[in-house]
């Protein structure tokens, strides 16, 4: 049995349908002295994938997989990197995708699938005048 | 934000699986945010204030930024 109800793939499946741009979850984990929270991790990107042909789940070898690991700078497993066609989102989720980490997991699959940002215009003003590196940790638990 | 800006990177750290970066942090509720080692966010904010707090703009008072 999968982890999300049938009531919530279908409700998923919706939310997912918005999707124009091919998204790949590029998730790095570590096979050896890794936590268990990578295996509920590819178990969650693979349900979201099978809704939807336009989601592709890739897998990494945190340890193993150095050049990626270097080039989307990921210093910590399990990670999730969002490609938009391709492109870097620059969003990260690191641990489990579970609970609340999860509604941010879909929204930000549906930023990187739609190009839409939801946000205020006056707030996407202020972000888009932003001049200088600037390094977002949101720290959250599964409830 | 991120997604609005290239210079913008965003992490989503799950608290309970990396403790390193909790006690790092002083991480002792969540949602809390710490943008660019400095700044620290307590609490889930309104849009504008939350963006306003991340990026220290002035004329604000953001309740909770230590």
């Amino acid at each position: 049995m999968g982890l999300l109800s049938p009531q919530d793939e279908a409700v998923l499946k919706q939310h997912l349908s918005a999707i124009t741009k091919p998204v790949t979850l590029l998730l790095f984990t570590q096979t050896f002295g890794g936590s268990e929270s990578g295996t509920v991790a590819k178990a969650i990107l693979g349900e979201i994938a099978a809704l939807n042909d336009k989601v592709a789940v890739v897998e990494k070898n945190f340890v193993l997989d150095t050049e990626d690991k270097a080039k989307y700078r990921v210093d910590k497993a399990p990670a999730i990197v969002i490609l938009s066609d391709g492109d870097d989102t620059r969003i990260r989720m690191y641990g489990a995708p579970t609970g609340y980490e999860f509604v941010g997991l879909v929204e930000a699959i549906l930023v990187a699938g739609t190009g839409k940002i939801d946000l205020d215009p006056q707030t996407l003003a202020w972000i888009q005048a932003v001049d200088k590196p600037l390094h977002l940790q949101v720290f959250s638990t599964p409830t | 934000m991120a997604a609005a800006n290239p210079l913008i990177t965003a992490d989503a750290v799950e608290a309970t699986e990396f403790m390193d970066l909790t006690r790092k942090y002083r991480v002792t509720g969540v949602p809390k945010t710490v943008v660019n080692e400095t700044i620290e966010i307590l609490g889930g904010l309104p849009e504008q204030d939350f963006v306003r707090a991340a990026l220290e703009m002035p004329d604000n008072e953001p309740p909770t930024t230590a």
